[in-house]
C-alpha cells in the first residue's frame, strides 16, 4: 500500500507526457528531473487519497461479492417452488422469503433479479405471463417486507429455461420456480 | 434476410401465367369442404409428356402427387393402376379414354407436358372430369429451371381452386421459430420445406413472430437485450421501427391492418394495447389486475378475444370493442388458452387441457360447438390458414416440437419439417 503514492505520481507524469506528446507543441514540458510545484504536489496527494479510497472501496466490493456468492450458494437463495398453473406463494415458503428479506436488509445496497419460470405444460404464451406473475408475487412479498421496489427486478422466462429438461412430475415440480440472482 | 413479400411478387412475375383455354365448367363445386365430412376426390395424374426434360418431368409429377395428397381433398391414384395404354395416351380430349379412367375409379384426370424454352421450363397442365370428358382447367406456366417446384405448387393450388372454389395452400410461406434450448430464432420457409430463410440472428431466445396482413411488419419478442422486449421490424428494409423495453412481459399476438394487439404484464396489472405502427398511436383496451393476454381481433375489428385468469384458471373471453362489455366463452375444463379467430370470423381455434394433455380445439365465435381436434401430449399455437380451411399448430413429443397442419375438422394431419431444430409457433405469411 505504501508504494501507491509513488506509483501514482509516476503514473501522472507518464500520462502528462503522453498527453503533451499529442498536443500542439506550444506548451513547455517540465523537465522530468525538476521538482514539481506546490499546487502540483497538493493535487497529487489529493489524487493519491482518492486512489486509496477507491482501493478500499474495491476491497469492500470484493468482500461483498464473496459474501453474496456464498449466500447465493446457501439454501437461503434456493428456488421458491409453485403449484401447477399457480402464482400464489405457498405457506411453506413464507419463512424462506422472510429470511431473504432479512438478508436484503443487511446488504442494503444489493439489487436482485427474480426470475419466474414454468413447467413445460400448457401454452407458450400463457406460461410467459404466468412466469411473470410468479416473479411479481415474490417481488410483492419482499416489497411488503420492507425492501425497496427499485432493488428487485423481475424477468419471466415462461417455459423456455427449464432447470430440469425431463418430462416427469418431478422435473415439472422443479421447473415451476422463482429463481434469484444478484443483478 | 430476404423480404418474403418481394420474393413472392418476383415469383408471380416469373410465372407469366397464360390461360390459353377457357374453363368450361366454371361454378361447379366438386368438393364442399365446409361440410362436416366429405368424400375425397380420386384424381389420376399419369406421368407428364416431356421433351428434353424427362428428369424434371418425373420430379414435377411426384411433387404434384404429393401436393394434392397433402391438401387432404384427394385420393391420388397410384401410377401402378394405369396400364401402358393409359400411360401413353395423349393429352388432347380426343385421345383420352375417359371410360377406362372412370372404370379405375378416377374421377378427375390431370395431364401435363413439360419442355424447355430459352433456358426456362414450361409446364402445361390440363384437368378433365372423366364423367363427361369436360376440360376444367388448362394453363401454361413458365419459370426459371431452379424454380420448377413453384409452378407445380401454383398448378396444385389452381386445381384445388377449380374443384373446391378456393385456392390451395401449396404456394404458401410459413414463419416459425426454430432452435434448441436457450437459443431460438425466427425463420421463414415454403410450406413444402424448401427455401428456408433465417430472419433473426440474435443467439438468444426470440419467439412469438407475428406478421401484419400486408406482410410489411414483423412483431416478435426477444431476450437479446437480457429481458423479454417486444420489437417490430419493417421487413421491407429490415429496420427496427418500434421497441417496447419497459419492465415485465410483453408480446404481440394479432394484427389488423397496421395495428398490433399486444399484452404487457408487470406488477399486479396486465394491459392489452392496440398499437398502430403507422399512425404511431397506442391505445389501452384493457388494463386490470391479474392475467390478461393473448389478444386476437375478430376479422371485422369489432371484437377482441383474449385469455384471463379472472375466474381461476385461464379461460377465453370476448369483448365488444365499442362497448367494452366482456363475455366468457369457455367453461369446459380449467385451461383454455391461445385463441385465434378464423379469417371469416365464424370459428375460434384455441388450446384446451384434457385430462393432462393439451389439445387443439375449435368453437363457434359465440363459444358453442366446442370440438377437440387432436389427441396427443402437448399441442400449442393454433393458427388458421388465410383460406380458413386449415389449422397450423405445434406438437411436442419428448423435448422436440414439430409443426403440423390439419383440416379444420381435425382430419388430414401432416407434419412439416423445415430445419434440423425443434420447430414451433408457426403462422402463414399473408
Amino acid at each position: 500500500m505504501k508504494h501507491i503514492p509513488i506509483l501514482f505520481i509516476a503514473l501522472i507524469f507518464i500520462s502528462l507526457l503522453v498527453f503533451h506528446g499529442c498536443a500542439p507543441k506550444v506548451v513547455q514540458l517540465e523537465q522530468p528531473g525538476s521538482p514539481p510545484s506546490t499546487s502540483q504536489m497538493q493535487a497529487d496527494s489529493e489524487k493519491a487519497r482518492q486512489a486509496k479510497l477507491l482501493e478500499e472501496e474495491l476491497a469492500r466490493k470484493e468482500e461483498r461479492e464473496r459474501a453474496l456468492k456464498e449466500a447465493m450458494k446457501t439454501s437461503l437463495f434456493h428456488d421458491i417452488l409453485f403449484d401447477y398453473d399457480s402464482y400464489a406463494i405457498k405457506t411453506e415458503n413464507i419463512p424462506k422469503l422472510n429470511a431473504i428479506a432479512q438478508w436484503l436488509k443487511q446488504y442494503n445496497d444489493v439489487r436482485i433479479v427474480v426470475e419466474g419460470h414454468c413447467d413445460e405444460r400448457g401454452t407458450i404464451e400463457y406460461n410467459l405471463v404466468l412466469g411473470q406473475k410468479r416473479a411479481e408475487a415474490v417481488k410483492d412479498y419482499l416489497e411488503k417486507s420492507g425492501i425497496q421496489e427499485r432493488r428487485i427486478k423481475t424477468i419471466s422466462y415462461g417455459k423456455e429455461m427449464p432447470v430440469d429438461p425431463g418430462h416427469t412430475e418431478e422435473a415439472w415440480a422443479k421447473n415451476r420456480r422463482a429463481h434469484f440472482r444478484i443483478e | 434476410m430476404v423480404v418474403c413479400k418481394t420474393c413472392l411478387s418476383t415469383v408471380i412475375i416469373l410465372f407469366l401465367l397464360v390461360a390459353f383455354f377457357s374453363t368450361p365448367s366454371e361454378g361447379k363445386i366438386y368438393l364442399d369442404v365446409y361440410g362436416k365430412s366429405f368424400k375425397k376426390i380420386t384424381i389420376g395424374i399419369p406421368y407428364f409428356k416431356s421433351v428434353s426434360a424427362e428428369k424434371s418431368s418425373r420430379e414435377m409429377n411426384d411433387v404434384l402427387n404429393k401436393d394434392l395428397d397433402f391438401s387432404g381433398f384427394f385420393i391420388v391414384a397410384p401410377h401402378t393402376l394405369f396400364d401402358k395404354e393409359l400411360t401413353d395416351e395423349g393429352i388432347d380430349k380426343k385421345d383420352i379414354q375417359f371410360g377406362k379412367w372412370r372404370s379405375l375409379g378416377v374421377e378427375i384426370l390431370c395431364k401435363g407436358t413439360v419442355h424447355q424454352q430459352n433456358g426456362e421450363i414450361v409446364f402445361e397442365g390440363y384437368v378433365y372430369d372423366t364423367l363427361d370428358g369436360s376440360l376444367l382447367l388448362a394453363k401454361r406456366y413458365k419459370t426459371q429451371q431452379t424454380e420448377w417446384r413453384k409452378i407445380i405448387h401454383k398448378f396444385a393450388d389452381d386445381i384445388i381452386q377449380i374443384l373446391t372454389g378456393e385456392k390451395g395452400i401449396m404456394s404458401s410461406r410459413i414463419i416459425f421459430v426454430s432452435g434448441g434450448r436457450y437459443t431460438k430464432e425466427i425463420y421463414t420457409a415454403d410450406i413444402d420445406g424448401h427455401n428456408v430463410q433465417r430472419i433473426t440472428r440474435y443467439r438468444s431466445i426470440t419467439i412469438l413472430p407475428s406478421i401484419s396482413p400486408n406482410g410489411k411488419y414483423l412483431a416478435y419478442t426477444s431476450y437479446k437485450e437480457g429481458k423479454p422486449n417486444l420489437f417490430i421490424m419493417n421487413l421491407e428494409n429490415n429496420t427496427e421501427i418500434y421497441a417496447e423495453r419497459g419492465e415485465g412481459m410483453k408480446f404481440g399476438t394479432s394484427w389488423r391492418g397496421s395495428t398490433l394487439l399486444y399484452s404487457h404484464t408487470v406488477g399486479r396489472k396486465s394491459t392489452i394495447y392496440a398499437l398502430d405502427v403507422e399512425k404511431k398511436n397506442k391505445t389501452v383496451i384493457i388494463s386490470k389486475d391479474g392475467i390478461f393476454t393473448s389478444p386476437s381481433f375478430s376479422p371485422d375489428g369489432s371484437k377482441m378475444i383474449f385469455v384471463s385468469d379472472m375466474h381461476g384458471g385461464p379461460q377465453i373471453f370476448i369483448t365488444d370493442l365499442s362497448t367494452g362489455a366482456i363475455k366468457r366463452l369457455t367453461y369446459a375444463g380449467n385451461y383454455n388458452t391461445s385463441p385465434t379467430f378464423s379469417p371469416k370470423g365464424d370459428l375460434i381455434a384455441f388450446v384446451c387441457s384434457v385430462e393432462g394433455t393439451f389439445e387443439i380445439c375449435t368453437m363457434n365465435a359465440d363459444g358453442s360447438n366446442q370440438r377437440v381436434l387432436t389427441s396427443g401430449t402437448m399441442n400449442d399455437s393454433p393458427q388458421f390458414s388465410p383460406c380458413g380451411r386449415y389449422i397450423l399448430y405445434t406438437s411436442q413429443k419428448g423435448g422436440k416440437h414439430t409443426i403440423n397442419l390439419m383440416l379444420i375438422n381435425g382430419e388430414n394431419k401432416r407434419s412439416l419439417t423445415f430445419t434440423e431444430g425443434s420447430e414451433e409457433q408457426p403462422k402463414f405469411i399473408p
